[in-house]
């Protein structure tokens, strides 16, 4: 249950975290960046970036395998399921099966990681939405190429119900120039990811903004970026020591790009 | 005149373990039996994807190495010595050994005949220690589905789309029936029966023995073809009778003398003089429920959800009796039964299929819930194309499985258990409901696979709804490294998408064999800015061409991952996989 008192808005995130309604991305800048302080339960989160290369896929995969090893208030695995709804028939499980298997030996049941191969675009809504209804689920991945909102709104409450988490990863410029920032939303978060030049093999950097979703109205996120580090072989963020950077790598910096106009924003606040 | 079909699935002990288990239609399998002292010796053998050769032997086709023979009875050393002699050494390294299990093959066989009452409702084994065929009672059946041929190649086909291996004979008797289907590559020039070729050339899966004909037809085969002891072939043979029609033309008065008295009953059993009943499984009756209307009814005159509730009343009357005895429904088949003449297309064609239409439901665990039964039955009937009337429904539970039932707690229950039970309930029911409209095949749950080329590094099983959950010692040190399956590799190195074929791309590199520098991948041209490599892979001569690769990971200047590769062979670049 969540108290709502004279708060501030770390205090807010940070009761909702103890909650356990919210729980942690795997990643202190993603967690900071995201307005509710981590990822909450039976929410959706949209990432966008440019290519199949851009790490949008990598840090939702990562997102992912934190949630199937997250624990209920009652000390036990919630969902060790993670289920990716593949249409492409492109996914590469052993690329994240080590990243399970990472968060396995911590947790009290294996995970699974579930992959459904849709033939078409009906079929891929309704099985994003069949596995956001199932309790047993942790998250849910996909990759769709075009979302109504209405079809979006089922899967909020689908989500809502179940408590799993659905994570899209969506391209940032299909049908038209940033077209996806522009249409509005129902997730959580709206997170636009771009590559950085990294330092070795096993660290991907990512720049991620925050580009949509209901904001709450907490306080001025819009345009909020992080850097993160994701240590490839483990699937998690990067340790202190792991950072060459010092503070930099995982500090909020603000700013309003122009990419984000105000008629966007106003937009992405539909839901 | 009563008609039958015999289907027969050679090597079914090595069959059922690949329909258990698909992972091994990639290496040798071995099912043996202990002997006394030890000695192992092979009772099945298979290798269902033999390595190719490398030379073409035609437009489009390779030419498959000769497959190793490897008798029944014969000691699983000589075995493997055979297998490495026709294909080296590495295909006894990869090959598999199973235990024999007559009890379980005998199962699974009575399960594959519930599933073939779909051809007609009269199913058995054949009677013998080790059941290998199915004998089908056809007569009168075989014009719903356009005829004996027809009827024998759907057979076939439907058990291939299982990936069942079978080949399929109709004849007056079992035992012309059982002749005829194992030794249907023979039949083709004979004139009294006609032969289905498959697809793959000189490789015959079934055929038809016309009525009455069977001694004629049947004459070119060899004696063995009767089911004879080897020391009765030996008495044939000792005066130079080799085939069945050798046996015809002996007066058949002689026989019960001159040789053993089962050769005079199985030429009786051949010619129908002598009654081979046929004694369905029946030591575990499946409960069967069905539904005759009164007259043909018009699909589109109803509803889908009037058809559903039937399907799902039909289904509870299945259900009841299992659910007391601790069983839940692994898999049903609903059958719609079409009706005769009314429907237009059959009154224009008259080898139209009536056929009844077969709606089968697999389920990952047994159920007994008749709502998620009669839902996954919907989800099947969304997809198929539905008759124009029908004038009875049937459901039969073709498989059943025990229920994992645990006592419910009224008010608190051990931390961690309570909020399990249902999650785990709820995610097999919908793996039950993904592969009901997705397919089967399109639900899986992966893993690793021992095999260095990328393609094949994992495996698809089926998902569990329970996961399993870790020993206490192993929580208890959540900081250790995670355990290395095997085939387990860095993930690093591994991009979390792959295309289907590599895909050439025009790459330039500074130096030679060295790594690229920029390629161009449709119209966008990158510039690398590192690569991390190589990674050489040189493996699976034993699947044909050896695959000979150099994997580099390189980093283009604005950030984004490819994984590219060279070929040995050639230098070519291909592109390989994106890193997400």
């Amino acid at each position: 249950m969540v108290t709502c008192g004279p708060l501030s808005a770390a205090q807010f995130s940070a009761a909702r975290l103890h909650s356990g309604e919210v729980v942690s991305s795997g990643f202190e800048p993603l967690d900071r960046l995201i307005p509710a302080g981590g990822v909450r339960r039976g929410s959706l989160l949209e990432w966008l970036g440019d290519g199949e290369a851009s790490g949008a896929m990598a840090v939702a995969c990562a997102v992912a395998c934190r949630l199937s090893g997250s624990l209920n208030d009652e000390g036990a695995t919630a969902a060790p399921t993670v289920v990716v709804v593949d249409r492409q028939g492109r996914f590469y499980p052993p690329a994240v099966m080590g990243w399970l298997a990472n968060v396995a030996s911590s947790v009290s049941k294996e995970p699974q990681l579930v992959v459904a191969r849709a033939s078409s675009a009906d079929d891929e809504a309704w099985a994003i939405d069949q596995a956001l209804r199932c309790r047993g689920v942790a998250a849910v991945l996909a990759c769709p190429q075009s979302i109504q909102p209405t079809t979006m709104r089922r899967w909020q409450l689908a989500a809502r119900g179940s408590q799993a988490v659905g994570l899209f990863v969506r391209p940032q410029a299909a049908g038209g120039q940033q077209a996806s920032r522009r249409q509005p939303t129902w997730a959580e978060a709206r997170i636009a990811v771009s590559p950085l030049p990294g330092e070795s093999l096993a660290v991907r950097r990512l720049r991620l903004t925050l580009v949509g979703g209901p904001w709450a109205g907490e306080a001025s996120v819009e345009g909020r970026a992080v850097e993160i580090g994701i240590d490839l072989s483990r699937g998690c963020g990067l340790s202190r020591g792991g950072q060459p950077h010092g503070h930099e790598a995982g500090g909020i910096r603000m700013f309003r790009p122009h990419a984000v106009p105000a008629a966007e924003a106003v937009a992405c606040r539909a839901s | 005149m009563p008609r039958i079909m015999t289907i027969w699935l050679p090597r079914w002990p090595v069959q059922r373990r690949l329909l258990e288990k698909p992972r091994l239609r990639r290496v040798p399998v071995f099912v043996c039996r202990r002997e006394r002292r030890g000695l192992m010796t092979v009772v099945a053998w298979a290798w269902a994807a033999p390595p190719r050769g490398n030379h073409e032997s035609g437009p489009g086709q390779k030419r498959s190495n000769p497959v190793a023979k490897i008798p029944e009875g014969m000691s699983l050393t000589e075995g493997m010595a055979v297998l490495a002699l026709a294909h080296g050494s590495r295909a006894c390294h990869i090959a598999e050994v199973d235990h024999d299990d007559p009890q379980a093959d005998r199962m699974a066989l009575e399960e594959l005949a519930r599933y073939c009452r779909r051809f007609a409702p009269i199913v058995a084994l054949e009677d013998v220690d080790r059941p290998e065929c199915l004998h089908v009672d056809v007569s009168g059946t075989a014009g719903f589905f356009g005829g004996e041929g027809a009827l024998a190649r759907m057979a076939v086909w439907t058990l291939a789309s299982r990936g069942i291996h079978a080949r399929a004979a109709i004849a007056d008797t079992p035992a012309a029936a059982w002749a005829a289907v194992h030794h249907t590559d023979l039949l083709h020039r004979a004139p009294a029966c006609t032969a289905g070729r498959s697809p793959l050339p000189r490789h015959w899966r079934w055929a038809v023995v016309a009525k009455g004909e069977s001694f004629e037809a049947l004459a070119g085969l060899p004696a063995a073809a009767l089911r004879l002891g080897d020391d009765v072939l030996a008495q044939l043979r000792d005066v130079g009778i080799d085939s069945i029609g050798g046996i015809a033309r002996l007066p058949r008065k002689s026989l019960a003398s001159r040789f053993d008295p089962r050769l005079s009953l199985r030429i009786a059993q051949l010619t129908g003089e002598r009654a081979e009943p046929l004694a369905p499984p029946r030591s575990d009756e499946l409960p069967t429920a069905s539904h005759a209307f009164d007259m043909p009814i018009l699909l589109r005159d109803t509803t889908a959800d009037d058809l559903v509730s039937l399907v799902e009343r039909l289904v509870g009357e299945c259900v009841a009796p299992l659910a007391g005895r601790g069983r839940g429904v692994l898999a049903l088949q609903v059958r719609l039964e079409r009706s005769q003449g009314a429907d237009p297309r059959a009154a224009c064609m008259a080898t139209a299929n009536i056929a009844p239409l077969v709606i089968d439901v697999g389920l990952f665990q047994p159920s007994t819930n008749v709502k998620h039964l009669a839902d996954l039955v919907r989800l099947r009937m969304e997809r198929m194309r539905m008759p124009s009337e029908i004038e009875g429904v049937a459901v039969d539970v073709v498989a059943i499985g025990e229920t994992a039932c645990r006592q419910q707690t009224l008010f608190e229950s051990l931390p961690g258990e309570a909020a399990a039970s249902p999650s785990a309930h709820e995610l097999g029911m919908l793996f039950d409901r993904l592969s009901g409209r997705l397919g089967r095949g399109a639900v899986c749950a992966p893993q690793l696979v021992a095999d260095a080329q990328p393609e094949h590094a994992w495996a698809p099983t089926a998902p569990v709804a329970r996961p399993a959950a870790r020993p206490a010692a192993r929580r208890a040190a959540p900081r250790m490294a995670a355990p290395k399956a095997p085939g387990w590799v860095a993930c690093e190195r591994r991009p979390l998408w792959m295309l289907p074929r590599p895909v050439l791309v025009e790459a330039v590199s500074v130096a030679p064999d060295g790594p690229p520098s920029r390629f161009r991948h449709g119209s966008e041209i990158h510039e690398i800015a590192k690569a991390h490599g190589p990674e050489r892979i040189e493996t699976a001569w034993w699947r044909g061409p050896t695959v000979r690769r150099d994997y580099y990971v390189v980093e283009t200047k604005t950030g984004a991952r490819y994984w590219l590769f060279r070929r040995l062979r050639g230098g070519e670049w291909f592109l390989h996989g994106m890193f997400g």
